[in-house]
């Protein structure tokens, strides 16, 4: 990944990440947390993005923050994935909104950065119950699947 | 208005271990994320990836 992004600081096992936005709203954190989920063959990960809140410290994944910087974000959580195949054996990494809206901005995520992500990833949408390759400028997905070759 | 100073960076870099990074693996929100990646992994399985 050679786009600009946050620098980012994550818990010792590899599978919590923070970083900060910065823009107009001022200084935000944000979470990219990869959770295993459990009694699953193949081994996959949910990730979850989002704003830490910061009276609880728990993600919230429905706050817009609008802060102006959404591609170095986004670059950022592709850094984030990057560096969690590495610590953990290229897993299929599942993701969805808690939203429609909010899955629909994952996947403007995904398309944008698509040269990038395409080189390096299998990616996957979820229609209708069925597993598409992943097409940018298509159907609006109901999740994403992402591995890394 | 103060100038905004981005503290970033280009090309793959390794993140900063913090003993600040919290696990979050038993927040209500991420226990129900991941309840319902579960689910539809359950219902509709994996993709294929054909090999090369």
């Amino acid at each position: 990944m050679n786009l600009e992004h946050y620098h980012y600081f994550n818990s010792h096992d590899y599978r919590a990440y923070e970083f900060y936005s910065e823009g107009p709203k001022g200084r935000i954190t944000k979470l990219v947390l990869f959770t295993k989920v459990p009694d699953t063959e193949p081994p996959f990960y949910n990730l979850a993005f989002g704003d830490k809140n910061p009276l609880t410290g728990e993600l919230d994944d429905k706050v817009k923050s609008n802060n102006s910087d959404r591609d170095i974000v986004l670059a950022t959580v592709a850094n984030t994935i990057v560096e969690f195949c590495h610590h953990y054996d290229d897993p299929y990494i599942y993701a969805e909104g808690s939203t429609p809206v909010r899955t629909r901005l994952y996947q403007m995520g995904i398309t944008g950065l698509w040269d990038e992500i395409s080189a390096a990833f299998d990616v996957f949408g979820l229609y209708n119950d069925q597993w598409y390759k992943f097409r940018p400028n298509s159907v609006n997905y109901e999740a994403f699947l992402l591995k890394r070759r | 208005m103060p100038a905004i100073v981005k503290n970033t960076t280009k090309g793959f870099g390794h993140g900063i271990v913090s003993s600040e990074v919290k696990n979050h693996d038993n927040d209500p929100f991420v226990v129900k994320k991941v309840e319902k990646a579960k689910e539809t992994i359950r219902r509709v399985g994996f993709p294929e990836i054909k090999k090369k």
